[in-house]
Order: C-alpha cells, then sequence, then structure tokens
C-alpha cells in the first residue's frame, strides 16, 4: 500500500540511489560535515566457473543477512508481444521449486520470519532477501532451489498470471500516481524495448504460456547471468563455501543476454491524454530522454535534479506547491539504465487548474535552461546530496542491492567511495552544460496527462498533437501509438 | 500520513518489532560479540525532561555520520471536532510555513542549505515532526525547531495556499482512490461517538473552512513543551543533546494540559454495513473490528494473531481467499498503536467481477474458525519469528530507532518496553491467541465495507462539449 507522509515532495527516483556506505564504524560522533564521504564495505568477490559473481561483505550490527541478486536479462528477454513473461517467470520462481510445493515454499520464508521477493526489471530480474543470521543455511538452500530447481507448475502459473492481470485493472481504481511511468514509458519509448511495460498488459498476459515460461527461463536464467551480493552478521569465508557448493553447478543461460538498443532524445512535442472520466484531478509527466547509468556526468545531473525537482524547495515545488498552492507536490526524476532512460517531471492538479500547473512546468524548466543556478543554490543542493547520502547506504538491504548494482553495470567503488569529492568539485559551468544536454528543452517534450478528458482536451492541445486512450484500455499504450 | 490506513502500515513495523528472541539451538549463525541482544543494543540511551517538561530520548550509534530527530506532539484527530476536522494535519503543514527568526520558506531553505530533509505525519494520535541531516548541521537544526515552536506566524497567505495543497493531497488519496474513499466511510461507520470517526485528512467542507482562531487555539493549546517528546538517534552525544535542547527550546513555556478526551465508544451491539458505489473496474471490502489500545495486555497475542491470519503467502487468509479459492489479489491486515481503542482491519482487493458476497462469507468462515480451533504451535512459531526479524529490521537505521523509541514511550509510557517486547512476545501461548480471537473477532463488533462498481461509468464527453 502507498501513502506518502504528510509533506512528502514526490520520490526524487533514482539519481540519488548513488549513496554511500557505513562510516566505517567510528567509535566517536566525528567532526563530519557534508564535505566527509562514505565508503563502501569492504567485499570478498569470487567468481564461480560458470560465471557467477559472488559479492560478500560483513556487518555486524544485527543479527541480519541481506542479499541482492541479479539476474541479466529481464524484460529485455522478452519475445515481442509477450510483455510480462520476464515478470511472470521470476514471480513463479517463488511459486514451488527443489522438494517444496508452493505453500511449502512460503511456509518456509515465513515460518522463519524471512522476507524474500523478485523484483523483474527491465534489464534484470532482482531476487531480493533478508533472513536471520541463524537461517543462512536455510536461506541458501532456497535461494539456489528457487534459482536452478523451479517448478513452473502449471496450477500455480495461471492463479499467478489471473493475479497479476486483476492487480493492473486494480491499480486503475487506485492513485495514478502509480502508473504514470508506465505510460509515459510506453508512450515515449514506443517501439524501443524501454516502452514495454514490466508488468505486462491486460492485453498481454492472457496470453503467455507454459511454454512461454519455460523457454524464456532456458534462455535467460543461467550461472552466468547471476551477480549476487551478500551483506550482514555472517562470516566469509562460511557462506563462500557453501554459496559456491550451492550455486557453482548452474548451467548457463541458453541464450546471448540481451542488450537493448540505443535511446534517442525525442524531437517536437507529442501529448497522450489518458481518460479517467471520474478524475477530479490531473496527473502529469512532461519529460524526453536523458542519460545512462553510466553516464560520466551523473553526478553533475544529480544537482541538477536536486535543484530542478528532486528535494523539497526544488524550483518547481517552490512554484506549484509552496507558492501556488496548486499540487501536493511537484518533483523531476531521472531513470537511468544501461541506455538513457527517462527525465521527466511530475505533478498533478485539480482539473480546473491543469493548464496553469502545466505552463508553470514549462516556465520552470525554461527558466531552468536560461539561467541555471547561482552560487547559493549550488552550494545548498551540494550540501543537501552530500547530507542525504548516507542514509540511503545504511542497511544491509541497501549495501546489497548498491554492490550488486554497481557490479551489473560494470560500476566500481568509485560512484560511492569518490561521491563526496565530486559533489564538491562541481562547478557552476559543468552543471550548466549539464543542464543545457540533459535537461528536457521545452518544445521537445513527451506529455502524458490522466485526467477526465472531456474537460481538459482541449486544455491537451495546446501543447502539442494529442493521442488518447482510455484508462480501462487493456493496454499501456495507445493503439496507434508512433513508432520511432 | 494523514490517515489511520497509512498511518499503521508505519506501525506495523513497530508492533512487529516485537517478539520472540528465542534461538534455535543448533541453528546459530556466528553470533558477533556485544551487538545483537536488544538489552545491549540500547545500552547507550539517556533522557533527560527539561523544566518546561520537554522529555528527550537521545539513541547515539555512529553507524553513518547522520541524525534523526524525531519530535512528537500528542494531538491528532481524536483531538478534532466537528467544524475543525483535518485541523492537526493542516496545522502539521503550517509548522513549515514561517516563523520569527526564519520567516515564509526559509525553514526548508535553510535545513536543505545544512543539508538536511525533513517530513511530518499526522494521525488519529499524534503529530510527528522528523528531520534527518549530516551530524554539522545539528545546531542549525535545533535552531530551526526552537524558531517555530516560539514564534509560529499565522500568515493569511500562507494559509489559503496551504489549504489548496492539503486539498490536492485529499484528492489523490481518497477522492482519486477508491481504497481510500472506502476506508474513510468504514472507519466513519465504525466509531459512532468517539472522535476517531474523524477522517484524519479532514472533511472537504472543513478543509474549506478552518480559521485563523482555529490554527492559533491549536498551536497554544497542543503544541507546548509539556506536550512534546524529542527523541534523536545516530551520531551524537546525549550531553550535546540536552545542551542544545536547553539552548533553543528550553525557555518555551509550559502550558496547561490540553483537555483529556473522555469519550468512550460505546460497544458495538450488532454489525454495521457501508456500501460505497464509484467508478471502478473492480470491487473492494473492508472488515473492521473494534480493537484495543496500546496498553491492552492481550496486545501482542492480537499481533500475534493478525500474523497468523494475513501476514506473507502462507498466512490463512491468503492461502484461503488468494490461492485456495482465487477470489481475491490481496489480502491485508492492519493495527495501530493508540491511545483508545482502535480498529483491526482486513483489507481485500479483489478482481473484477468477483462475487463480494462470497468473499465476505470465505472471510467470515476463517475468521469464525480461529476464533472456535484456535491456532497450531507451528503457527504460533512462525509468528513469534516474523516479530523476532521485524524487530531486528526496526534497529537497522536511525530513523527506526528514534521512531520506535517514541512510539513505545509514547503510547506504552516508557521507551524501555521496545527492549522488553522479543520476551514479552516469546510469553504468549496458544491459549491467548484462541482468548483474543474471541474477544476481537466478535462479528457483532464489526464493520463491513463494501465498493461496488457503478452500474455504468459516468457518461463520456459529448462531442459539442469537446469541440468546443
Amino acid at each position: 500500500m502507498s501513502g506518502g507522509m504528510g509533506r512528502t515532495v514526490l520520490a526524487a527516483l533514482l539519481v540519488a540511489t548513488v549513496a554511500g556506505a557505513q562510516g566505517a564504524g567510528a567509535a566517536e560522533p566525528k567532526k563530519a560535515g557534508p564535505t566527509q564521504g562514505i565508503q563502501l564495505p569492504r567485499t570478498t568477490v569470487i567468481e564461480l566457473k560458470n560465471g557467477t559473481r559472488l559479492i560478500l561483505a560483513e556487518k555486524h550490527e544485527v543479527p541480519l543477512i541481506s542479499f541482492s541478486a541479479w539476474l541479466r536479462g529481464g524484460a529485455l528477454g522478452e519475445p515481442q508481444g509477450k510483455e510480462g513473461l520476464a515478470s511472470l517467470t521470476g514471480q513463479l520462481l517463488l511459486k514451488g521449486a527443489g522438494k517444496r510445493d508452493a505453500r511449502q515454499f512460503a511456509e518456509a520464508v515465513d515460518g522463519v520470519g524471512a522476507q524474500l521477493d523478485v523484483s523483474p526489471d527491465r534489464e534484470a530480474l532482482r531476487v531480493e532477501g533478508q533472513f536471520m543470521s541463524r537461517d543462512q543455511a536455510l536461506m541458501v538452500e532456497l535461494l539456489s532451489d528457487l534459482l536452478m530447481r523451479p517448478r513452473f507448475e502449471a496450477g500455480e502459473l495461471e492463479k499467478l498470471r489471473e493475479r497479476l492481470a486483476s492487480e493492473l485493472v486494480s491499480a486503475k481504481d487506485g492513485d495514478p500516481r502509480s502508473l504514470m511511468s508506465l505510460y509515459f514509458f510506453a508512450f515515449h519509448f514506443a517501439g524501443h524495448p524501454y516502452g514495454r511495460p514490466v508488468t505486462g498488459s491486460e492485453a498481454s498476459l492472457p496470453t503467455l504460456t507454459r511454454e512461454d515460461v519455460l523457454a524464456y527461463a532456458k534462455a535467460q536464467l543461467g550461472g552466468d547471468r547471476l551477480i549476487f551480493s551478500v551483506v550482514g552478521d555472517f562470516d566469509t569465508q562460511q557462506l563462500a563455501r557453501r554459496l559456491e557448493a550451492a550455486l557453482g553447478g548452474w548451467a548457463r543461460a541458453g541464450a546471448p543476454a540481451p542488450v537493448a538498443p540505443p535511446t534517442t532524445v525525442a524531437k517536437g512535442r507529442r501529448v497522450l491524454l489518458v481518460d479517467k472520466p471520474d478524475a477530479t484531478q490531473t496527473y502529469f509527466w512532461l519529460g524526453n530522454t536523458g542519460i545512462a547509468r553510466g553516464d560520466p556526468d551523473r553526478v553533475e545531473v544529480s544537482l541538477a535534479n536536486s535543484v530542478l525537482g528532486g528535494r523539497f524547495t526544488s524550483l518547481l515545488n517552490t512554484e506549484l506547491r509552496v507558492k501556488s498552492g496548486l499540487s501536493y507536490g511537484a518533483s523531476s526524476v531521472v531513470m537511468r539504465e544501461t541506455q538513457p532512460g527517462a527525465v521527466a517531471i511530475a505533478s498533478y492538479t485539480k482539473t480546473e487548474s491543469t493548464g496553469k500547473a502545466i505552463d508553470l512546468s514549462l516556465e520552470v524548466l525554461t527558466r531552468f535552461r536560461r539561467e541555471g543556478l547561482d552560487d547559493a543554490m549550488l552550494s545548498s543542493a551540494k550540501a543537501y546530496v552530500l547530507g542525504q547520502f548516507p542514509p540511503q547506504l545504511e542497511t544491509s538491504s541497501q549495501l546489497a542491492s548498491k554492490l550488486a548494482e554497481l557490479a551489473f553495470h560494470g560500476l566500481d567503488s568509485k560512484d560511492v567511495d569518490g561521491f563526496a569529492a565530486e559533489v564538491e568539485s562541481a562547478t557552476r559551468e559543468q552543471l550548466r552544460q549539464v543542464i543545457q544536454r540533459v535537461v528536457p528543452a521545452p518544445e521537445d517534450l513527451t506529455l502524458v496527462l490522466v485526467g477526465k478528458a472531456s474537460a481538459i482536451r482541449d486544455v491537451a492541445r495546446r501543447y502539442g498533437p494529442v493521442t488518447e486512450m482510455k484508462l480501462s484500455d487493456k493496454s499501456f499504450a495507445p493503439v496507434a501509438a508512433p513508432r520511432r | 500520513m494523514h490517515r489511520q490506513q497509512w498511518f499503521i502500515v508505519a506501525l506495523a513495523l513497530l508492533a512487529g518489532s516485537s517478539a520472540g528472541a528465542q534461538g534455535r539451538p543448533g541453528k546459530a549463525g556466528p553470533t558477533p560479540p556485544g551487538k545483537t541482544e536488544p538489552a545491549r543494543l540500547g545500552a547507550g540511551i539517556e533522557t533527560r525532561t527539561l523544566k518546561n517538561g520537554l522529555k528527550i530520548i537521545v539513541w547515539p550509534d555512529q553507524d553513518i555520520p547522520n541524525v534523526s530527530l524525531y519530535n512528537f506532539f500528542r494531538v491528532g484527530s481524536r483531538n478534532e471536532r466537528p467544524g475543525i476536522t483535518g485541523l492537526s494535519h493542516f496545522f502539521e503543514h503550517m509548522m513549515f510555513n514561517g516563523a520569527k527568526k526564519f520567516g515564509p520558506g526559509q525553514f526548508d531553505v535553510v535545513m536543505e542549505a545544512a543539508g538536511g530533509s525533513n517530513n511530518a505525519s499526522t494521525s488519529e494520535d499524534l503529530t510527528i515532526y522528523m528531520d534527518w541531516f549530516p551530524r554539522s548541521a545539528l545546531e542549525t537544526i535545533f535552531e530551526l525547531e526552537g524558531d517555530r515552536l516560539a514564534h509560529l506566524s499565522f500568515d493569511a497567505k500562507s494559509i489559503e495556499s496551504e489549504r489548496g495543497v492539503v486539498y490536492s493531497e485529499r484528492r489523490s488519496v481518497v477522492d482519486n482512490d477508491n481504497m481510500g474513499a472506502l476506508s474513510e466511510q468504514v472507519q466513519a461507520t465504525a466509531f459512532v461517538a468517539h472522535p476517531y470517526q474523524f477522517t484524519v485528512i479532514g472533511w472537504p467542507s472543513d478543509i474549506e473552512s478552518w480559521r485563523l482562531e482555529d490554527l492559533q487555539r491549536f498551536f497554544q493549546t497542543y503544541y507546548a513543551p509539556n506536550n512534546a517528546t524529542l527523541v534523536v538517534a545516530g551520531a551524537v552525544t546525549p550531553a550535546e543533546i540536552f545542551a542544545l535542547a536547553e539552548k533553543h527550546l528550553g525557555s518555551i513555556p509550559a502550558q496547561p494540559p490540553p483537555e483529556p478526551v473522555r469519550t468512550k465508544e460505546p460497544e458495538q451491539q450488532g454489525e454495521r454495513r457501508v456500501l460505497v458505489r464509484r467508478a471502478a473496474q473492480s470491487p473492494l471490502l473492508e472488515v473492521a473490528y473494534h480493537g484495543m489500545d496500546a496498553k491492552d495486555p492481550d496486545l501482542p497475542a492480537l499481533k500475534l494473531l493478525l500474523h497468523i491470519l494475513a501476514e506473507g503467502e502462507s498466512s490463512r487468509l491468503h492461502r484461503r481467499l488468494v490461492e485456495e479459492e482465487q477470489v481475491a489479489i490481496h489480502i491485508t491486515q492492519m493495527f495501530s498503536l493508540t491511545f483508545d481503542p482502535s480498529l483491526v482491519w482486513f483489507i481485500v482487493d479483489m478482481p473484477p467481477g468477483v462475487d463480494v458476497a462470497r468473499v465476505e462469507k470465505l472471510l467470515g468462515e476463517e475468521l469464525e474458525k480461529v476464533r472456535t480451533q484456535g491456532v497450531t504451535d507451528a503457527e504460533l512459531r512462525k509468528a513469534k519469528n516474523i516479530t523476532v526479524a521485524s524487530f531486528w529490521r526496526g534497529m537497522e537505521t536511525n530513523s527506526s530507532r528514534a521512531y520506535h523509541l517514541g512510539t513505545y514511550e509514547l503510547f506504552l509510557g516508557d521507551w524501555r518496553q521496545l527492549f522488553e517486547v522479543p520476551t514479552r512476545y516469546e510469553q504468549v501461548t496458544r491459549e491467548q491467541l484462541r482468548k483474543v480471537a474471541q474477544r476481537i473477532l466478535n462479528p457483532d463488533h464489526r464493520t463491513v465495507g463494501v465498493l461496488l462498481p457503478t452500474e455504468e461509468p459516468p457518461a463520456p464527453a459529448s462531442k459539442k462539449e469537446a469541440g468546443r
């Protein structure tokens, strides 16, 4: 269940997820300012013969072990028309494996108070979990079972497929904020794998068969695809031996890992209007294509994004919320993957003020590109980004995810350990260049509006050619989505 | 946060942070010395109460160079009345709109420039202010907090603008969210006398009509140091926190204690039902039973029972409704610590077209089964393991440590209870679970809320209107 806190600005996604590790457990409070960096924990990295990479880091504060397993492929490995196949396959891994059927598997996890989840992503399937340290042996057993010996039982498959489709319908009855990215990606990246809904759609899910799942698993799952990081209360040697014994025999995937083709910045403007006839509020995203995860300017982009829409006093939130009261929140997000992902402004306002809020967003965008930021803003952004960095790598789960994510993208610990120095050395001129390159030009924008079409259709037309669809349509893309 | 439902989600972690510190012999992994016993975990905590009544609790921990500061005020929708519903939450917003030294907008500007961020939440019982910041910002944070507590300004323009913000918030979480809309109706139906009936975000007409005098009186009454508890966790020493608090908050005068809430909800004498019709593709079902307050001795047994019923895919309700009968997508249970007895919720998401009456009957059957037959040893063991794991999970961050200390202090009267929770939960027996099931899951004490899709979606826009 979602649930914003009282005054949260929309979560600034991903760009802020850089983050550093624990401060090496100093005994005394440090005279540390925002100028202080933090370091990733020391890791032991082991490459198994089948290509699996193990990354282990001990952290003994509480008796828990967290892991993050990334399997390269994800939705990129789905055949055309089979949107949601990676997600279905991934979630089925938990529905019976090894000697346990779905029920016994769930009881084994819940029985020890553990958490175990699969998150299907566009470029990877992620399996993440947390166990009490005393249950380490069980953790390794369940994990190797689900990766290497999933059952893919037909009955479980059908149940899950139905449920995933129902979840999409149910989400459409809920807060539209949870759906905005799906519509934006589908419209903006139409024709590119990044446009595919990872969740699948109500149209695609019913077409998925057991044969599809088995074929996906054979082609896309295997020891060479696995990056497995573990952080927590364990002994490295002992756990490494266990993991090697359990995972070393996993065969390689049947197909080469899929690679995302390049993405491009879209020229001109176009508008998708998604009709929610009972809406009293319009939800919108305005954006374009931004940067890749490994972009050399990623730290400068983080700083720029925090000024534009990544914090409460950002330019966007100041205009749309603080000064005008038009919205509960306005933010900007930068999504980064192997290829450049979306950079977008997100907000919402009552139906009657839709045009006013969009105009104001465009004004902020234009001004930001024209004027950039002054010294005070830069210095504040630096302090903010640095000050909010350590708590992003405070828990064993956060650290495990970060270690796996860095390895997945071929990045090293400098991304964290060198973060503070990079932030401190950023100049206004660098920021100015980055803003010109990454922040969308107002004349080149994809706009997605979810709201009451009869009331906002004319407003939508002011921003570009409008494509319409209904929230109740069974796909996230309009039928005649332009292909690029 | 502004509705009980959301707040319960946060507190679930807390009440889940209870539970059995049992170790299974022979299964123990490597245990580092000195770090993994609850009592030792909180060994560095110190407290002090200033002359003006402000209680301060400090948990030093040097894992990261950051600090979490939580300030709890004993005020929420419980302290409201018709005409001013939602005022506690609205006031929470106003606390960021300027004071004497730091004018309009400056609270956030100054805090973010020092590397900090903040948020706040309101529930039925509490309003909580949270600051997360690097250690270097410590003095700045106390200056900011001191300024707004001593000298909050009530600017008419800010009030009007903030009214728009809160209305937008209401539209997102209630008006354009079917689950939010149904929960509000169930809550308002389950209570006939006690102010827990009010929606925390406030009824629309009240959002439109809060007055300056209401806000001023509210501030004077509830935002007094003797009505607050300040908790700080992170890279600090207790001595420096006490000194900063004395310097920046010590001169704010105490106020007469607020009027206690005397109303007790009379016993419900039969099931109540509420039907909501809205544009929707899927129906929703919520069943809420009158529960208990935070100090009730049956609380650990109830929490364990709720884990067995609806926590995880092996839970009874998930097994029956989602996996076996396939009539539901998710089942969520929610129950939070509260000053007065609050509701135990079961929330069922369903696929489109499902027979809601049948789902309700199946849910009722499972609840009746646990009332008459109780639970198994394995289920009790599982529930205790879930709570002990949640307890440790809640000890991983400065932020959750501060939150948990504060909630135990406020709801149970002593932060030390947090560390006693593992033992307390371990002692719960099957017989206690059976008794608590009989006490709470009484069909006469429940309110059933159903949201059904309107027969037809609202008429699509006419061509004429669209072409204008």
